[in-house]
């Protein structure tokens, strides 16, 4: 029988040791809310769920991310840890087997964003790197502070912001938002009198009286559910966001933006001009988050990381609420085992654009040990790889060394 | 060389499937002792027919142990993983007519869409320290339309084997999705259904499993089936 584990794995280990980290295990064995939890339903059809005894939920571990910053949380460790692992992972996939093996480093708790972001993704592209020397390997970096930036400076009101950065890095998502914000939008609703009277009046206090008379009355009083004050906040809100919509020519400067694909050492530059468009003033709070972007590229410049293989993809997101700032794939350039002729475009071979499936995935997520249950904000950037296509791209690249050879 | 067909067991839907075979021109004898739960096909030995229940009919076709059967869609679409390589809808019968839906509290005044209804998830665990829950026996069905149709994730499903109307009021759940043919059980519980929160318009269907059969077998499944 085939092993499943790499024959790759202790020069893996001696590489991830090399990186100053802390090698950690976790149980195959997990609760199963945390990954649902964070992920959402949609992982239940995915994971392999079991119960124990009592009747908790328990799945066999899917990833590493959410056990590891589970654990760090519970430790109690104030300062920053590097962890490494290199594990089985038990998921079903539209592609390979259901078991298969993640490596990954998780930085938690560096307060140098710049430097830690740097740091995941030379790693990330030096592992890569030195198991699959032969293989073209591109990176596409994405950020969501960027996005969210953008939408700030289009003057949308808080939910509209919020909804739009929601849907980040889902392509038909985001673009059926753009074309309601585009078009207006009629607000017909059937709302009892006192309700309707209390809104049109903006009288916050009617409505909420309104709210709670009529939530008592139909015996919705669940301590656990939402508060007559929470719909009536939002039906005022909700009035706001029916009358936010963006121009024509705003909708075409979103769609702009969505639209740059430059290569990394590039960005910057392009992101100024973009902000430039932008109407007066609003080029500040796009100026901090450029700013920050181009601290993080000048320092995987530092380490001497060669920018040429970074393409940055600013329609690139996960539409997972605990991602931040930087988001970020490596994928091979040639997956096919044919070399492709001509002098490489940084461009347009970018492997997400071709759908090639990522060898790495990686980000930065601020917002997930909070919801772990941190007390206080604890940072953390890290990247898992795919051993399984990892070894593909190995092999692939070799075989096609040695055909090209012959 | 039989073919198996499997009729709902009790109620206005084994009544309403009789019906329906007999204008087919294959009219039932039912057996004297009504306990009994199989039954023939007048003039027909070829067709053996079971009673069974129609949850039970979806299962017995998605694993080939009865050709054909009369079940509701939203079972077929709900339990038999995929569906559409192992079942084949051969006809739409007409009754039985019923519509998985979203619904919420009727005071839920704020959330008219789908769209409402994904702020609202999205905000929920802040506001509440946990997801919004959705009570339902529609697991795959549910899943299908949150996550892939409304790209809503952030959810949590409370299975509800029944009374799931009650759930809202009763604090299991926030909102619920479940099967009505009037509404009039979901406004009793002052729930409302979302303007694009109809999941499945659902209605009694026969169904053909879907596998290789001896000739006659399967002349025999299309006489019937194009009688329909």
């Amino acid at each position: 029988m085939a092993t499943l584990e790499p024959d790759f794995a202790a020069q893996l280990l001696a590489f991830l040791d090399a990186k100053q980290t802390e090698r950690i295990d976790m149980p195959v064995l997990q609760p199963a809310d945390p990954f649902l939890d964070m992920a959402g339903e949609s992982l239940r059809g995915r994971i392999f769920l079991t119960e124990s005894e009592t009747g908790d939920s328990l799945c066999l571990r899917p990833e590493f991310t959410i056990p590891v910053c589970r654990d760090h949380v519970a430790s109690g460790v104030s300062v920053p840890r590097r962890y490494a692992y290199l594990g089985e992972v038990f998921r079903q996939r539209r592609a390979g087997g259901s078991e298969f093996f993640q490596a990954g480093i998780e930085d938690i708790g560096d307060t140098d964003n710049a430097a830690a972001d740097a740091r995941s993704l030379a790693d990330a592209l030096d592992l890569v790197t030195t198991i699959a020397p032969a293989a073209e390997w591109r990176v596409t970096v994405g950020d969501q502070a960027i996005f969210e930036a953008v939408v700030s400076a289009l003057g949308l009101p808080r939910g509209w912001r919020r909804k739009l950065a929601r849907a980040f890095g889902t392509e038909g998502q985001i673009e059926s938002l753009i074309a309601a914000l585009g078009r207006p939008r009629a607000a017909p609703r059937d709302l009892p009198k006192p309700v309707a009277d209390a809104l049109e009046d903006g009288d916050a206090g009617g409505l909420l009286d309104a709210v709670a008379g009529c939530m008592e009355e139909l015996g919705f009083t669940a301590a656990s559910g939402r508060s007559a004050g929470e719909i009536a906040t939002r039906l005022i809100e909700q009035t706001i966001l029916d009358r936010a919509r963006l121009s024509p020519d705003e909708v075409a400067v979103l769609r702009d933006f969505l639209g740059i694909r430059v290569p990394l050492a590039e960005a910057e530059r392009a992101l100024r001009a973009f902000a430039g468009r932008l109407v007066d003033g609003d080029g500040e709070t796009m100026g901090d988050v450029i700013a920050a972007f181009a601290e993080r590229v000048a320092r995987l410049a530092e380490r001497g990381v060669a920018l040429d293989r970074f393409i940055y993809d600013a329609a690139f997101g996960r539409p997972l609420d605990y991602y931040t700032g930087l988001v970020f794939e490596i994928a091979p350039r040639v997956i096919t085992g044919k070399v492709e002729a001509g002098i490489p475009s940084a461009i347009a071979d970018s492997p997400r654009n071709a759908g090639v499936a990522p060898v790495v995935g990686g980000g930065r997520y601020d917002r997930l040990l909070t919801l772990l249950g941190a007390e206080s904000p604890i940072p953390g950037v890290g990247f898992s790889v795919w051993i399984d296509r990892l070894d593909e791209a190995r092999i692939t690249r070799q075989g096609a060394r040695q055909e090209g050879a012959s | 060389m039989t073919v198996i067909l499997g009729l709902p067991s009790k109620g206005r839907l084994r009544e309403k499937a009789l019906e329906r075979f007999a204008r087919a021109g294959f009219p039932l004898i039912e057996p004297e002792d009504a306990r009994l739960y199989r039954a023939h096909v007048e003039g027909e030995p070829d067709i053996e027919v079971r009673f069974l229940s129609a949850g039970e009919i979806a299962r017995e076709l998605a694993a080939g142990f009865i050709d054909l059967g009369v079940t509701g869609e939203d079972l077929v679409r709900e339990n038999i993983p995929d569906w559409a390589n192992r079942v084949k809808v051969e006809a739409r019968l007409g009754f039985g007519h019923a519509d998985v839906v979203v619904a919420i509290p009727e005071v839920w005044y704020d959330v008219r869409t789908m769209a409402d209804l994904e702020d609202v998830a999205a905000d929920f665990r802040t506001r509440h320290g946990r997801r919004l829950r959705i009570a339902t026996k529609y697991w795959r069905l549910t899943q299908e339309f949150f996550s892939r149709t409304h790209a809503i994730q952030v959810y949590r499903i409370v299975e509800s084997m029944g009374a799931t109307e009650g759930a809202p009021a009763s604090g299991q759940a926030d909102i619920i999705v479940d099967i009505t043919s009037t509404g009039s059980t979901l406004t009793a519980n002052h729930l409302r259904v979302l303007s694009d929160g109809i999941i499945l318009k659902s209605e009694a269907c026969l169904v053909g499993s879907i596998r290789e059969r001896e000739a006659g077998d399967a002349a025999l499944l299309a006489r019937i089936t194009e009688a329909f």
